[in-house]
Parts: structure tokens; C-alpha cells; sequence
């Protein structure tokens, strides 16, 4: 099933590329449309000359290094981005459609829910980058309407410090008493990471979960990467993070390191979407498949997040393969969020 | 006829800029989501559920502390600077001056650094010497945020006490004396009752002022698990968004501020105060004698924590390449100012917008406020009272609440100015419009209008006078006034968070999406940024001001 709705995407991309490969790159056979499509691409972005790029996907310094390794490959084009929690760059995305504001080119939620919606009001513009097989195959057709992309991937696991504690093992461990007062979290209603955290969690575990870790009195961040903050400036000791920063942190010296939970990591598919009323489309589909370029798994490995390409070595050597993970299904992120939102206020008082 | 074009025009703003959003927040509280419906469920919901309610308590207890802090250390500290020879008191004037001009979410960020549990620098310093196992301060709590902004609270009162103490004729007091009272019994019997009307103005501006506040809590009580009014409308406003709720939930804000306001009228208009004006003796200093050492540490306490820790902490941080390592040789550098200032195309745009969108908002609301002020002091217009009303009226309402009216009244057609440079001007200079109306109907009330008589009398207009009489008369009062809009509008964050889109994002919004994610040196950085420019407007206008005042004085 899945390979057939992708076939039928290539067949409609092939189409409307019309006849751009060009019989002297044919022995590259998959590339040789992807280069032509793409050098066309960048000559309409470049009369664009500017991407507007909203992310949730990583650290203000890894989009930095997005942004730079994009300005190198392709001179002439700016790219202006803010980084914020899903949540929140969300919002403003729905109070511009609603108040009919078109700012934004390229939308990055790390919750997947978001582009249900936004497919929904038709805010996005289906399109399939040329250089998208470069990925895994099971990622390629995160919608199988084409609307979105993937992104990012990144995982929710256990960060802690070495010198102070042993970490949990399991995620119903962090209800143990030996970590009160040592436990730092996001908030579902900023992060879109820990919403997929906290949705997984409830699914397996039940709310109960939610209410031993509340008597452990967690400190309570708006974004997954405060938590990392917390445990290398010693605030707390152990938390539900990121692998990214946590692992860059830890190379850089800091005492703290990750845990790969036995019951299951939780995986987020974190999606890439152009915007239907992009104020610059053509840079913004050329920025979308940047993602799929070599350069950009090359700065996600440099930053400790996982290279969407195959044929680029993660950081520490960590393969998807090898790490028992789970994934929260988009449908079940729909109601989920906004169930665990309002479930948290209770819980955690905020 | 080209007068009353003006003031047409500043009419038609008034209306537009407090008129419509508030009629629109009042319309929304009402609404059915996504519907033309009406209904009372907004506000069912919003007060009588436990979960909102008690962030509505959280708001007023935190208020009521702040505002008691504040005043119980503003007025004894404004005491040893009018009225005592304690030494360094220009110095320490311009100290609760720069605390004054400090928003408090740089305050609360500072503090972070200064004071969680684990990491914060002072508690670090706590436990290595008593070898504790935990530091004893928490700022991740209700009395952290209790602390930090009574800080940045206890200026207003100050202003208001030591205003009232330097004007206070000393006949009274030497009355006292000669009566054989002593210091303390003059003190306590006759300067504080007469500075009455200026510590209960104090308290309520601080009350109000906490009542509103966003950014501290923000910081400091999400951690700790704490909402007040203001986050909880921040929440109303995150997915999945609530504007209707919000809007009813934002009522009671704006009923406090109203029945304080009332309530200050009626404390202090019953009675009268009027013993400012004559020309009282010269008053001496009180010698403090053996205390003036102790005076001087207790004065020097609240711009120790209000401004010496907190900048300290801020600058070291913004000089840091990681804050995490300490302040040690290997870890300083210029590398933030330099990606504020240079490398980051978004803290750049935000810096240009923050002074564009303050200049034009301060320009705006004066122009207003002269108009309109002049219309009504000179009783040129029928209803000169309902338009001084108006033009107070966003002093009502806390900058949240006016946001959210802005936001449900220009985010559609037929006003649609959401996204666009103009939803942030005009939000500021509504917000700051009070200060600079009651700016200018005092300097007006302080002119006579014999001048501008005479210059009609040799046949000059309405305008031709406004123009070539009172308004260069009011040159340094325009000034001032202009000023005090565009300072608090540098510094303004409650309203923008709601108001701003990333393309025409502000200092103090960028700030504010950098403090999550743990970037410290960022947010420090900016803040020391936003504070130097800050200080060195105030700086430049005190050298203005002096300059054109004493220009008066010669002229």
C-alpha cells in the first residue's frame, strides 16, 4: 500500500518535471532529474532571494548551522528563521492564517498533528523534493499526500548526570521517590517533543504515570532543551530529554549522558511543510530540499541529531536499527495533545 | 477650521486606539468560538473553575506583596534621601533610577542565574562554604517572585515619596519642633501623614503594576509550577487557543485596577493635601549622626540586589561562552554581542524595530496628547471630561488585557493590521498614552492661556498661537512626555508577546524566545544590550532636560 501511493507520487512528480532529465546525466538515473529540477529551483529562488523558516526541530545553534551550510550551497539566498517550541510557532502560524498574514515560507512543527490542520484549511502545498530518496524508505511518505516531509528525527530518552545518579532504566522509574526533587521536564503545551513524549507515555502507562512523577516535584521548563540545561548547570540530575543536545553537551566535557530506556525511546518523525501562500515558494521548496542534501545531514550529525541520510554516520555512531523505539501515530497525536495538555494542567498545576 | 481637523483627527485616533479594542475584548468575552452567537459560558467557565480560579488568587496575593514590600522599603529610603545628610544620595538617586528603567523579567532572569536552587551562583557560594548540601535561596518560587519584583517596584514609590518630600514646606515640621517634638515623633506624626497620599499612590501603582506583570512570572513560576492571571492568559492564548476565554478571564483585571483607582480617588480626594505651592522655609537636613554608616548600607541594599547583582550576573553571562563554566579566562569573549549585534539577522531586525516601533508610538501618543490636552484644558470642545476619560482609560488596563483587545479588534478585516509594523506602534503608544496625557494637561495647566490671548488679539489663530506660542513654551514638557512613552515602550513585553509576529518581532519578544531552551548568554546579551541602550537615553535626555529647563530659567 505504501509503495503503491508512492509510485503514484513519483509518477505525478515525473510529470510535472516535464521532461527535465537531460540524456547526458542519464547514467545517474535517479539524480539526473533531481539536478536539472533543482538548479532551475534555485535560479526562480534566487529572484526570491530570502527563505522564511519557522523551527521547532532543534537548538537555536544547530538551525544557525541549517542556515549557514544553505547559504553556502546556495549564495544569493537569505534565510531568516525563528526557533521556538511547536506549540508556539503554531499558534502564531494559525493567528496569521486566521487574520489572512502570509509570512511564512517553511513551517517546522515536531508535531505532526500540526499539518493535519493546517492540510485541513489547505495552508500547505504538496510537494515531493527531488532529492527525497536519499532517506530511508519508511520515512519517506510520512503523508502520503505529499503535503509534508520529514524534517528531523530525534528521540526522547533519558538524560542524566553520571557523577550524581544511576538513571532510570525504565520510564516508570522516574515515579520513584529516589528522584524527587532531581527531575526536569518540558510542558506539552510549548514543546511539541514532549507532547509526543507525554501522549506515549499516558498510552503505555496510564495518567497514573504522570501523577507519581508530579509527587517527585519536577521542575517544569517550556522547551525539551531547557531540561538539558538543567542537568549541565546542575539545577537537576535527570530528565526526559533530547538525545541532540544531550550527547553535544556530553562531548563538550559536561557531566551528563544519555539512557536509551529498555521499554521503548520514543521516536519523533518531526515533519517539513511548505506553505500554500509562501511569500517566496520556489526558495522555500529549494529550502525544503536542502534537507535531503548531503550538507544537512552533515550539520545534524555535527550537532548530535540524526543525519536523514543513510550514507551519513551520526554522531556517536547510533543507528535507528539498533535502538528499541516507538512511534506515537499522527491520529493518535491529534486528540492526544491537546488531551495531555489539559490533563498536565491538572496534574502539574501549569 | 484647521483645529478642529486636528483634533477631529485626534478624536477619530482616540477612537480607533482605546474605544474600538476595548469594545472588542468586551464584544469576544461574549462570543461563541467561531460563531456570531453570544453567551455568558466564557465567563462561567473562567470563574468558576478551580484551575483558573486559583491563579486569579495567585495574581493578587503576589500583588499585595509586592506593592507592601515595596512601599515599606521605598518610603524610608526616599526619607533618607530628601530628608537626611546621608552621604552619596545623588549617587543613589541615579541607582533606583537605572533599577526604575530595568524591566523586571531581565530582573527575574538575572536572578536565575544569581539564585536557583542548584546552580545559581549564590547558593553555590552558600554551599562551598558551609560545605550545606543545598544553598538556602529558591527563586523558583511564589517569594522569588515576590522578591524580584518588589525589586523593581520600590522606584515608584520612592518617585512618588520623594517627590512629596522635596515639595513638602517645612513650616509644619519646624512647627513641631518648636513644640518640642523630636525627630522621630516629627517624622512619624507629620512628614509620613503628609506623604500619605504619595505611599498610597506608590502602593497602588505597584499593586497594579504586579497585577499585570508577565514576564517574572513567566520565568520564575512556570519552573515552580505556578500560574498567575497573566500566564494563565498566556496559556488561553497557546494551542489549543481560547480568546474567548481569555477575554472573559481578563475582566477582573481590568475591575481591580478600576476599584483601585477609585479607591486612591476617594482615600485622598476627601481630603486635601494642598500645602504645596507656598513658599515654604528652607528645611533642613536631618543629621543622622553615628547612623549614617548604617543608613548608608540599609540605602545601598535595595540597588544591591536591584541592580549591582543582577547586572553583574547579566554581563558575566553575555561575556561567557558557556555560563555553565564560570566566569574563568578561557570562557570570555565578545562572541554574543557579536552574533546580537552583527551575525543574527533577527536580534538586528528586532533592535531596529524596537526603536522604530518606540519612536513612532511616542510620537503618535503626543501628538495626541497635546491635542487633545489642549482641546480640553482650554475648553474648546463640548464633553472635555469624557475625553480626558478616554485618554486615561488604558491606564485601566494592564498591557496583557489591552493586547488581547488590540488582537481581537485588528486581527480581521476591516482593520486588519495584525502582522504589520502598525499592530505593535499603536498598541504602544495607547498603552504609554496616559502618562503622556496627564504629562502635558499638567504642563498645560501650569501656562497661562494670557499669551496665547495676546498672540489672537494681534490676530493670530487658533493653531497659529498653538504653534508660534504654547508649543514652544511646552518644547522640554513635549520632550518629557515623548520620553516617557518611548523609554517604557523600549522595555515593553506583555503586550508585544501577544501582538508580534516573527517579522516585526522586538527586543523584548526576542528575549523572551530565547529565555527558553536554556540560552542564557543570549538572553543576557540581549539584555544588556536593551539596558545600555535604555541608560544611555536616560542619560542623554537628564543632560536634554537640564539643558532646556535651564534655558527657561534664562529665557
Amino acid at each position: 500500500m505504501m509503495h503503491s501511493s508512492r509510485g503514484r507520487f513519483l509518477t505525478i512528480a515525473g510529470g510535472a518535471l516535464g521532461g527535465l532529465a537531460l540524456p547526458e546525466l542519464a547514467e545517474a538515473a535517479p539524480k539526473a532529474p533531481s539536478e536539472a529540477d533543482v538548479s532551475k529551483l534555485y535560479d526562480a529562488a534566487k529572484k526570491e532571494g530570502l527563505v522564511t523558516w519557522w523551527t521547532a526541530h532543534y537548538t537555536q545553534e544547530t538551525a544557525e548551522a541549517v542556515r549557514d551550510a544553505f547559504k553556502a550551497k546556495y549564495p544569493g539566498i537569505d534565510v531568516e528563521f525563528i526557533r521556538q517550541t511547536a506549540q508556539v510557532i503554531y499558534q502564531r502560524l494559525a493567528q496569521d492564517l486566521k487574520s489572512n498574514v502570509h509570512e511564512l515560507d517553511v513551517f517546522c512543527s515536531t508535531d505532526e498533528a500540526h499539518y493535519v490542520e493546517l492540510k485541513k484549511q489547505n495552508a500547505l502545498t504538496p510537494f515531493l523534493p527531488a532529492d527525497i530518496d536519499t532517506i530511508a524508505t519508511q520515512f519517506r511518505n510520512l503523508d502520503p499526500e505529499g503535503s509534508y516531509q520529514l524534517g528531523a528525527l530525534a528521540l526522547v530518552l533519558v538524560n542524566y548526570d553520571p557523577t550524581k545518579l544511576q538513571p532510570a532504566k525504565r520510564w516508570p522509574q522516574l515515579g520513584d521517590p529516589r528522584f524527587k526533587g532531581q527531575i526536569t521536564l518540558g510542558h506539552p503545551a510549548f514543546s511539541g517533543y514532549v507532547g509526543n513524549w507525554v501522549v506515549a507515555m499516558n498510552d503505555k502507562y496510564g495518567w497514573d504515570y504522570f501523577t507519581k512523577i508530579a509527587a517527585n516535584q519536577p521542575k517544569i521548563n517550556r522547551s525539551i532543551y531547557d531540561t538539558v540545561t538543567d542537568i549541565v548547570g546542575g539545577e537537576r540530575t535527570i530528565g526526559a530529554g533530547p538525545d541532540s543536545l544531550s550527547l553535544e553537551k556530553k562531548a563538550a566535557g559536561n557531566h551528563i549522558d544519555v539512557y536509551y530506556p529498555d521499554d521503548e525511546t520514543i521516536l519523533i518523525a518531526a515533519p517539513i511543510g511548505v506553505m500554500k501562500d509562501a511569500p517566496h515558494p520556489n526558495a522555500a521548496k529549494l529550502f525544503e530540499n536542502f534537507f535531503y542534501s548531503r550538507e544537512y545531514s552533515s550539520v545534524l550529525a555535527k550537532t548530535y541529531n540524526f543525519p536523514l541520510r543513510g550514507d551519513v554516520a551520526s554522531a556517536n555512531g547510533a543507528r535507528l536499527e539498533k535502538i528499541h523505539w516507538t512511534r506515537v501515530k499522527v491520529d493518535r497525536l491529534l486528540t492526544g495533545v491537546p488531551e495531555v495538555i489539559a490533563k498536565w494542567r491538572e496534574t502539574f498545576g501549569v | 477650521m484647521a483645529s478642529k481637523l486636528i483634533f477631529a483627527l485626534a478624536l477619530a485616533a482616540l477612537g480607533l486606539m482605546v474605544v474600538l479594542p476595548l469594545g472588542w475584548l468586551f464584544y469576544t468575552s461574549l462570543q461563541v468560538p467561531e460563531s456570531a452567537h453570544l453567551t455568558f459560558a466564557n465567563y462561567g467557565e473562567a470563574f468558576t473553575k478551580a484551575i483558573y480560579l486559583g491563579p486569579l488568587g495567585n495574581s493578587l496575593l503576589l500583588a499585595a506583596c509586592v506593592a507592601t514590600i515595596a512601599v515599606a522599603v521605598g518610603t524610608p529610603l526616599a526619607w533618607l534621601l530628601a530628608r537626611t545628610d546621608l552621604p552619596g544620595r545623588g549617587a543613589l538617586r541615579a541607582l533606583v533610577v537605572a533599577a526604575f528603567v530595568t524591566p523586571s523579567f531581565l530582573g527575574a532572569q538575572a536572578w536565575i542565574l544569581l539564585a536557583a536552587p542548584n546552580s545559581g551562583w549564590l547558593n553555590k557560594v552558600w554551599v562551598a562554604l558551609t560545605h550545606a548540601e543545598h544553598g538556602p535561596l529558591n527563586i523558583y518560587s511564589l517569594a522569588g517572585a515576590i522578591f524580584v519584583m518588589s525589586l523593581y517596584n520600590v522606584p515608584y514609590t520612592f518617585t512618588f515619596v520623594f517627590g512629596a518630600l522635596e515639595l513638602m514646606p517645612a513650616d509644619m515640621e519646624h512647627a513641631a519642633s518648636i513644640l518640642g517634638a523630636r525627630s522621630l515623633r516629627r517624622t512619624l506624626s507629620i512628614t509620613l501623614p503628609l506623604a500619605l497620599p504619595a505611599i498610597v499612590a506608590g502602593f497602588i501603582m505597584s499593586f497594579l503594576e504586579s497585577l499585570a506583570e508577565f514576564g517574572t512570572p513567566a520565568f520564575l513560576l512556570i519552573p515552580a509550577r505556578q500560574l498567575v492571571a497573566t500566564t494563565q492568559l498566556y496559556l488561553f492564548f497557546q494551542f489549543p487557543q481560547r480568546i474567548e476565554l481569555a477575554a472573559a478571564y481578563a475582566m477582573p483585571l481590568i475591575l481591580f485596577t478600576a476599584l483601585f483607582l477609585y479607591l486612591q480617588r476617594r482615600l485622598i480626594g476627601r481630603r486635601r493635601y494642598t500645602m504645596i505651592g507656598g513658599k515654604g522655609e528652607r528645611r533642613r537636613l536631618t543629621p543622622l549622626g553615628r547612623w549614617r554608616p548604617v543608613a548608608l548600607a540599609a540605602a545601598l541594599i535595595p540597588s544591591l540586589l536591584g541592580v549591582f547583582l543582577p547586572y553583574t550576573a547579566l554581563l558575566l553571562t553575555s561575556l561567557s561562552r558557556a555560563w555553565g563554566l564560570g566566569p574563568v579566562p578561557g570562557n570570555l569573549t565578545l562572541y554574543w554581542y557579536r552574533w546580537a549585534l552583527v551575525d543574527n539577522a533577527t536580534t538586528r531586525a528586532a533592535i531596529g524595530h524596537s526603536f522604530a516601533y518606540g519612536f513612532a508610538a511616542a510620537s503618535i501618543a503626543l501628538v495626541i496628547a497635546v491635542a487633545i490636552a489642549f482641546a480640553v484644558t482650554r475648553r474648546l470642545v463640548p464633553a472635555g471630561g469624557l475625553l480626558a476619560f478616554i485618554c486615561m482609560a488604558p491606564f485601566v488596563v494592564p498591557g496583557i488585557v489591552l493586547a488581547i483587545g488590540f488582537y481581537s479588534a485588528f486581527s480581521h478585516p476591516p482593520l486588519l493590521l495584525y502582522g504589520t509594523a502598525w499592530m505593535l506602534i499603536i498598541a504602544f503608544a495607547t498603552r504609554f498614552l496616559p502618562i503622556a496625557y496627564a504629562n502635558m494637561t499638567n504642563a498645560l495647566g501650569t501656562l497661562s492661556v494670557d499669551l496665547e490671548n495676546a498672540a489672537r488679539t494681534l490676530g493670530a489663530g487658533r493653531i497659529r498661537s498653538l504653534f508660534t506660542i504654547t508649543v514652544p513654551l511646552l518644547r522640554s514638557a513635549m520632550l518629557s512626555g515623548w520620553l516617557l512613552v518611548f523609554i517604557p515602550a523600549l522595555r515593553e513585553l506583555s503586550c508585544a508577546i501577544f501582538l508580534f509576529t516573527p517579522r516585526t518581532a522586538v527586543m523584548t519578544t526576542v528575549i523572551f524566545d530565547f529565555s527558553d531552551a536554556g540560552n542564557f548568554e543570549a538572553v543576557s546579551t540581549m539584555g544588556i544590550v536593551i539596558m545600555a541602550i535604555t541608560l544611555g537615553i536616560v542619560g542623554l535626555s537628564y543632560r536634554l532636560l537640564g539643558r532646556s529647563a535651564l534655558e527657561a530659567e534664562r529665557a
